[in-house]
């Protein structure tokens, strides 16, 4: 999770070299100012092998800088490491650093550091829940101050994903205990801004590093409020309390469609990692037949759902990825909506309305079943509501069920107390699913949930782990995409668009496939329109 | 008085064990695991992860054991540390309470500056044009949802005629500030706050002055009062007024542990990191040792409140002192 929400929105471990994109401006970039940004949640441990929820992954993102990391297009490319290599079909890598990088309180960082990184996150006294993406790693080797050498039992591909963590300092935690370290409070870090303050529940604020490698980010300060309550988000948007916020479908379509917010910000649009899906239950007799799968697939308006619930903010999903993933397939079929064919689908399998009161019968029994969704996700319930509604006209009676999330993970999903469900995934970069679709992950509190199982599926989620050629891999995953959509073990629903708003006063901010925060350090303000002025760099 | 002090300090003990017990059995059944923020639903975190997450925070002991090792450690008045970030509890709680208490403590005594005055007129003529005015008033702020009050607030004062600021408890350049404007920006950002909080509650102050003020001043001794020739203000404020706070100090001692804890709904719509947000979150999180800690604070108080307020009664109605019984 570190690492996905290290790279969402907010959270920008560097800038990518985009070479004079400052200069395609007329106007020299300005320095000074201060960016406010407002978050729902307060961060919790301020260090990247600890950082679990968004909040602590933001700040740990722009403290913290790893090996490698996305750039705007979700290439991997060298972070603090300058280059690196794939070696013996993916069992070596090598990284090689910058020259002359160096922790926030000037001690240089080496190869040491990134050793340290890798025990602490493989010791198991330390509190990490991100251990097991090394657990194929047989040894690190420092070869010399800026080389190390990491060698694995198997080809891994999604390693090159993990080491995009937050390297941590050696010479200032070798003593400490990682989990109740001081450390956690007033961390030091190596990326482009510095720790200066965290008032708890309150503020966090960060200053811009001098001695950045990049460059020194032309924004002074970073202040991350929070603001727990949605409606005073709004409130504070308005008084230009915060200066960037993600906004809900509705705001972005209505509520900010007047001319003062039009004048003191700008939106984007980007889609999201993640989609949302309607689940079954495979080991449920009836959802076993894919005709069924495949019928309500085809009787699902999906076209109506983002339309009519995310106000058009987002895409129709045939699959797990986003179309800006490489993994996506082009020429998958979303599965286009008609109800003939889903009737004659689901009449193929034995589902007819014999006695004639509306619902598909079988055997005597009409097909009724329940929706599950969780509390809390007014999105989610209108989405059950569309299901519903759409399932109906085909015959299909869909109850709908709205349970609290955690009695919801323990006594339904992992229980497999379920027919259907109504749920989203936000994933890393990586296509990687070994975890939602290997038949081997279907133990309590493991993720293949519904109970899917296909040998040839196994097989290519296998190969595509230990395959680190990039046209190989997107082939494999491509192939994925298609089984997937084939057997519809989900039925993908839609992809959701990220909506972030930020002031007008900023410069230089772009929507990319990775988002908008990728360039934090080239943000600038035009002096003329600085607005924190007081505080000095 | 010392010995019947000691008698019901002492009858507490069971009671807050009790208390303990019970709260620590209902967390607990409650669904849902301290560590399914670090890995439930992550597909990046393995099960073996979390079931060693689960050892090292000793939440695959036994019931009765996690329950005897709290009570061990709250023996030695150690509250252990947090589930969600590692920090002893008590050092969570140090840091929120002064925010709350400056809270409480300022919305207390605009309560009482206005309920107080309020009750008390109203008592003098019931039934007049003064009595119906307030208590429609009273009764339009007991029956108002404070968090949409408060948003009407912010929406007025904050947005349309920007004269206070939305949310927050300082200015984001704060730090800057010189020390006079330091202490203006916090009054500043406190205002509605307070306000909000304190006007809930006048409402129900004021009737409960008021019904008492109604009784004393039907006593005998008001009408000798009266007959003497007594100017009104003493009758109102000297003889009738001290009888008719009795009920208060029963009240102020049950609201003791109303202090300390802050209400979930203002602190969160105003972005005020107080103890109503530590405890609300500690519930999402599952964050057992902070929600023990807070029940058994909370439980204490509301105790030493009831004995607090036995004794303050017996101090100023000596009809009641529970020594001449003894």
């Amino acid at each position: 999770m570190a690492i996905r929400t290290r790279l969402s929105l907010l959270a920008v471990a560097a800038a990518v070299l985009l070479a004079g994109s400052a200069s395609v401006h007329a106007e020299e970039p300005a320095q000074g100012d201060a960016l406010v940004v407002g978050s729902i949640g307060d961060a919790s441990r301020l260090l990247p092998i600890l950082a679990t929820d968004s909040a602590s992954g933001d700040i740990v993102g722009l403290l913290f800088n790893g090996l490698l990391k996305y750039d705007a297009q979700l290439r991997i490319v060298g972070d603090l490491a300058e280059s690196w290599k794939v070696d013996d079909g993916g069992l070596t890598l090598t990284f090689t650093l910058r020259p002359n990088l160096r922790w926030h309180d000037g001690v240089p960082l080496t190869a040491d550091d990134v050793k340290f990184t890798y025990e602490k996150l493989i010791d198991p006294a330390v509190r990490t829940p991100f251990s097991s993406s090394y657990e194929l790693v047989q040894s690190v080797e420092v070869l010399d101050a800026r080389t190390i050498r990491i060698r694995y039992r198997e080809p891994f591909a999604p390693a090159l994903e993990s080491w995009m963590m937050g390297l941590i300092p050696k010479h200032l935690l070798e003593r400490e205990d990682l989990n109740t370290t001081a450390f956690l409070r007033r961390p030091v870090g190596c990326g482009p801004f510095r720790f200066v303050r965290w008032k708890t529940g309150e503020l966090i604020e960060l200053v811009a590093n001098p001695d950045y490698f990049e460059h020194r980010p032309r924004i002074n300060r970073y202040l991350y409020r929070i603001i727990p309550d949605e409606a005073t988000m709004f409130l504070e948007l308005l008084t230009s309390g915060i200066d960037l916020s993600g906004l809900t479908p509705l705001q972005y379509q209505r509520q900010t469609d007047t001319s003062l917010m039009r004048r003191a910000y700008r939106k984007f649009r980007y889609p999201s990692f993640g989609f949302t899906y309607l689940g079954y239950n495979l080991h449920d007799a009836r959802f076993q037949d894919v005709r069924v799968r495949q019928g309500i697939n085809a009787a699902i308006n999906k076209q109506a759902i983002v339309d009519g619930v995310l106000f058009g903010l987002g895409s129709v999903a045939t699959g797990p990825y986003s179309k800006e993933s490489w993994a996506y397939n082009p020429s998958v079929a979303a599965g286009a909506y008609d109800r003939a064919r889903a009737k004659a689908l689901l009449a193929e399998a034995g589902w007819v309305d014999h006695d004639g009161d509306g619902w598909l019968d079988r055997d005597g029994q009409p097909f009724r079943f329940t929706l599950l969704t969780n509390q809390g996700n007014e999105v989610r319930r209108q989405v059950c509501e569309l299901v519903q509604e759409q399932l109906k006209a085909v015959g299909i009676d869909v109850t709908i069920r709205i349970i609290e999330w955690a009695t919801f993970v323990h006594e339904f999903i992992d229980k497999r107390r379920f027919e259907a469900v109504l749920l989203g995934w936000s994933l890393s970069r990586d296509p990687d699913l070994y975890d939602l679709f290997h038949s081997s992950k279907t133990k309590e509190g493991e993720y293949n949930f519904v109970g899917y199982a296909n040998p040839d599926v196994d097989a290519l989620l296998e190969r595509g782990r230990r395959t680190f050629d990039q046209a190989e891999r997107q082939r494999i995953y491509q192939e994925v995409h298609r089984r997937l959509a084939d057997d519809q073990p989900y039925t993908f629903l839609y992809v959701a668009d990220a909506l972030p708003i930020v002031s007008s006063r900023f410069r230089n901010v772009s929507a990319t496939p990775i988002g908008i925060g990728y360039n934090l350090i080239d943000w600038y303000v035009p002096l003329a329109e600085q607005r924190y002025r007081r505080m000095s760099p | 008085m010392s010995a019947y002090l000691a008698r019901r300090l002492l009858a507490l003990a069971p009671v807050l064990l009790w208390i303990t017990l019970i709260s620590f059995g209902i967390i607990h059944l409650a669904p849902g695991k301290p560590t399914d923020a670090a890995g439930a639903f992550n597909p990046k975190v393995s099960l073996e992860a979390r079931q060693r997450m689960e050892q090292l925070y000793g939440l695959d002991q036994p019931l009765p054991v996690q329950y005897g090792r709290w009570l061990g450690r709250l023996g030695r008045l150690d509250f252990g540390r947090s589930f969600v970030d590692d920090r002893p509890v008590l050092e969570k709680i140090a840091e929120r309470l002064p925010v709350t208490l400056t809270i409480n403590v300022l919305s207390l005594a605009l309560v009482l500056g206005l309920a107080v005055p309020l009750g008390v007129l109203a008592a003098v003529r019931p039934g007049s044009a003064f009595d119906r005015l307030t208590t429609v008033g009273v009764f339009i702020g007991y029956s108002m949802p404070s968090f949409w009050l408060a948003l009407l607030c912010m929406a007025y004062f904050g947005v349309t005629l920007r004269w206070l600021p939305v949310s927050g408890l300082h200015s984001l350049e704060y730090e800057s500030l010189p020390r006079l404007a330091q202490g203006l920006d916090a009054a500043w950002h406190l205002l509605l706050p307070v306000g909000i909080t304190a006007f809930v509650s006048v409402a129900g102050l004021s009737r409960y002055m008021r019904s008492s003020m109604v009784d004393v001043l039907r006593q005998d001794y008001i009408r000798t009062a009266r007959a003497k020739g007594l100017p009104e203000p003493r009758i109102l404020f000297h003889h009738g007024l001290r009888n008719g706070l009795l009920p208060l100090i029963t009240i102020l001692g049950l609201s003791l542990p109303d202090l300390i804890g802050g209400s979930v709904i203002a602190e969160t719509i105003f972005s005020i990191p107080g103890m109503g947000r530590l405890f609300y979150e500690a519930v999402m999180a599952r964050d057992y040792p902070v929600i023990m800690a807070l029940v058994t604070i909370g439980a204490v108080l509301t105790m030493l409140g009831n004995v607090l307020a036995d004794v303050a009664y017996a101090y100023a109605d000596p009809r009641i002192r529970v020594g001449k019984a003894l």
